[in-house]
């Protein structure tokens, strides 16, 4: 949407004569191209010549929605119920090569530098039409999801290509035999794979991923559930990229089913909860990583299923009021123990003071006046490390009336501070 | 209107800014003004899908700019009509299909414009009264029909179109359009609430769908849905969703949409228009954020860009106008964060 991250050099330089004679002709080129297949379309042409336009004016511009249906309707009145000539290859997607990448002057990023790539990806059997009645219906998916891959690498956050997509794997579950589309459904989790490799973050992925997934265990395509390979492939991206915030959301999503489908025992649901700690704590030890909010979210999930009222005992509901003021008490030396040699660590002081609080409550009584003591220290960390949000400290000091701090010593002055 | 970038680019570096940073409103209104008249760029025609958001988008900045006569009130009604389908619903230009985005978008502009009566009079879409009913045929009845007929009856969010996409940004759109048009009765509103808090994660925040990463945009979608339906009181833990809000502001005063990603002058709308739904905007450093949005303008030829140094456009100009309306700055329209 709109321009993201283009930087100023790329139009800085007046236009010469020839750059704008050669955009005129650009435009030309391109609107003709749509008024053609508009004029197609509008003779009800659904032929695989007109889809081949289509695919000539996707590669110039995906963001255009509008052709992205047209050629749904291609497909859907036309080309589909053609059964007899599944001996013609749809020649878009057949002839598409590295070389022919449109260079598109809206495109944000460069071709060449993901075209040599995709050019790999070309996957096996693309032409050889599956035997049986589904021929032609087949190799038209087939060959259409070959013909977006590239434009995905080359346009990665274009949500009409991603719908699009979907759709077309829908349609293999309508129209196709089940183990034929389970097969091009499962070619999807390599693909968005090498997506999130390519960006671990990107969102549209993600969300792609869990939709294959989803109709992977359906029963539609005869699936069972993969949460337990899931799991471990977020435990797989979070240890190649401890700040992936977007993995560490996944994983918090699984556990409940994870737990649920191993019919976990309590002390393997302990012996869980231990785990995940053992690997946020390691990962908050790594190099610069204390200071990354993502493990700190995550820190943060596993606090709230120990300290919150139950419906957030998502991970180990059986433990005793007792057990969960021990687990709370023992991660709080454990966060006195991170300081060493991260005092400038806002997340720590943000934890410790979070949770000293959480603790009280948790039994029923006012906080110490040791903990008084150092809630106050801790503030004052707070508004000394992170005068960003000293907006937010105010209201935390506000909640709390007894740390009403004397502003004489906050928070230059670091030390205790009397009541 | 075009979503063509430039010709302005952002200023590069803070430290060659003058130390009193000003809007340059007048360069703005003259960016907007000149952005349909570029049709000699490729960009230009690249960028048809979102013309009648780019509309929005420019006139609603003019409006908050307090200039909102700079373009031809009856041109661009007359150009949103002509975006209409039979069935009621717009798309981005005419020859493209209607969609729930471009639906509201249109809405919006005639909204501003002050034309539901020539909706209402001119408008496509199923008009006829319902049973029993003794008011007149009506356009805004077409167009709110054809939003109601996208919201997934089973699960209370919307569909984008016909080929059902759905995302909770089309759930707020709708709701935000339906409710402009007086007609959230045609939906199940209850379904839509109930579906928006499936969408809630730990961290405090909202996703796309249920099971989805929190976006600092998807939150703001998710908030402002509840706040024009009434419905704030299903937020369970405004602390919590605070923080997480709060954290999207970086060192340079910016703010980014999702932990350790880069900052964007767009987010500066979200995350901020969110903090102020759930009364906690002073959270961030909102005197660091209006300079950040300031130092990503084009003080001479107008507009606003993502990030300071890159090429500026109108979605990133409403969106940083949008903020710096938020957050108070003088000279122009306050805007309503939902």
């Amino acid at each position: 949407m709109a321009s993201h991250g283009i930087p100023r050099s790329s139009t800085t330089e007046p236009k010469t004569e020839q750059a704008r004679l050669k955009e005129q002709e650009q435009i030309q080129e391109y609107t003709a191209l749509v008024d053609l297949i508009d004029a197609k379309i509008a003779e009800r042409q659904y032929t695989r010549e007109v889809l081949d336009l289509t695919s000539k004016l996707l590669k110039k511009n995906p963001e255009n929605y509008t052709i992205w249906n047209v050629r749904r309707r291609l497909l859907i009145h036309g080309l589909f119920s053609k059964q007899s000539d599944s001996s013609l290859p749809l020649t878009e997607s057949q002839s598409f090569s590295p070389g022919a990448t449109t260079t598109t002057s809206s495109a944000n990023l460069s071709s060449s530098a993901t075209t040599s790539w995709a050019s790999k990806e070309t996957l096996p059997n693309r032409a050889s039409p599956i035997p049986g009645k589904n021929g032609t219906t087949h190799d038209l998916i087939k060959g259409d999801l070959d013909f977006i891959f590239p434009l995905m690498i080359e346009y990665p956050k274009c949500y009409w290509i991603w719908n699009y997509r979907l759709w077309l794997l829908d349609q293999a579950i309508d129209r196709l035999e089940v183990d034929v589309a389970r097969e091009l459904w499962s070619r999807e989790l390599a693909l968005v794979g090498k997506m999130l490799n390519r960006d671990s973050r990107n969102f549209h992925g993600w969300a792609y991923r869990r939709g294959v997934i989803s109709q992977l265990e359906s029963s539609k395509l005869h699936g069972r559930s993969m949460v337990e390979s899931e799991f471990g492939y977020t435990t797989k991206m979070v240890k190649a990229h401890l700040s992936n915030f977007s993995a560490w959301h996944y994983r918090s999503k699984l556990i409940p089913r994870l737990l649920t489908e191993r019919a976990a025992s309590d002390l393997e649901r302990y012996q869980f909860l231990n785990n995940e700690f053992e690997l946020i704590t390691n990962a908050i030890y790594a190099d610069a990583y204390p200071y990354a909010q993502s493990v700190w979210f995550y820190y943060q999930f596993l606090m709230s299923t120990i300290v919150d009222e139950v419906g957030h005992a998502i991970i180990t509901p059986n433990l005793t009021d007792e057990d969960r003021i021990e687990y709370a008490t023992k991660q709080l030396v454990n966060l006195r123990d991170m300081l060493d040699g991260a005092e400038d660590c806002k997340w720590i002081y943000n934890a410790l003071l979070e949770y000293t609080l959480a603790l009280s409550r948790m039994q029923n009584r006012q906080p110490l006046e040791v903990d008084k003591e150092e809630c106050r220290s801790w503030l004052a960390e707070l508004r000394k490390l992170d005068p960003l949000r000293s907006g937010r400290w105010d209201d935390v000091e506000k909640s709390l009336k007894w740390l009403d701090v004397d502003s004489r010593f906050a928070p230059e002055s670091g030390g205790p501070i009397e009541l | 209107m075009s979503l063509v970038t430039g010709p302005g680019r952002a200023s590069i570096s803070a430290s060659s800014l003058p130390t009193e940073l000003q809007l340059s409103i007048a360069a703005h209104v003259k960016y907007i003004q000149t952005l349909d008249k570029r049709k000699d760029e490729l960009e230009y025609h690249l960028t048809e899908h979102l013309r009648i958001n780019g509309i929005y988008w420019g006139l609603c900045a003019l409006h908050l700019l307090g200039h909102p006569e700079a373009l031809d009130r009856d041109q661009v009604v007359d150009f949103v009509l002509s975006c209409q389908h039979e069935n009621g619903g717009f798309g981005a230009a005419p020859g493209h299909d209607a969609h729930l985005l471009y639906t509201v978008s249109a809405v919006q502009v005639l909204a501003l414009c002050d034309a539901m009566e020539t909706l209402d009079e001119r408008g496509k879409g199923d008009r006829s009264s319902l049973p029993g009913s003794t008011s007149s045929e009506s356009g805004i009845l077409g167009v709110g029909r054809y939003l109601a007929g996208l919201q997934n009856r089973r699960t209370g969010t919307f569909a984008g179109d016909e080929w059902g996409e759905e995302d909770t940004r089309f759930l707020y759109a709708g709701m935000l359009a339906l409710s402009l048009l007086n007609k959230l009765h045609l939906v199940d509103v209850d379904l839509a609430v109930d579906h928006i808090i499936s969408c809630a994660n730990f961290d405090g925040g909202y996703g796309a769908s249920p099971g989805a990463e929190s976006h600092a945009m998807q939150v703001l979608v998710c908030l402002a849905a509840l706040s024009v339906l009434g419905r704030l009181d299903a937020v369970s833990d405004k602390e919590k969703l605070g923080v997480w809000l709060s954290e999207r502001q970086v060192d340079g005063g910016g703010l980014n949409g999702r932990p350790e990603k880069l900052e964007d002058v767009c987010y500066s709308w979200w995350v901020a228009a969110s903090l102020s739904i759930i009364g906690k905007l002073h959270w961030i450093d909102e005197e660091k954020l209006t300079r950040y949005i300031l130092e990503c303008q084009d003080p001479e030829q107008g507009g606003i860009a993502d990030r300071p140094g890159d090429m500026v456009d109108v979605f990133h100009t409403h969106f940083g106008i949008a903020g710096l309306s938020l957050l108070g700055y003088p000279d122009l329209v306050q805007v309503d964060a939902a």
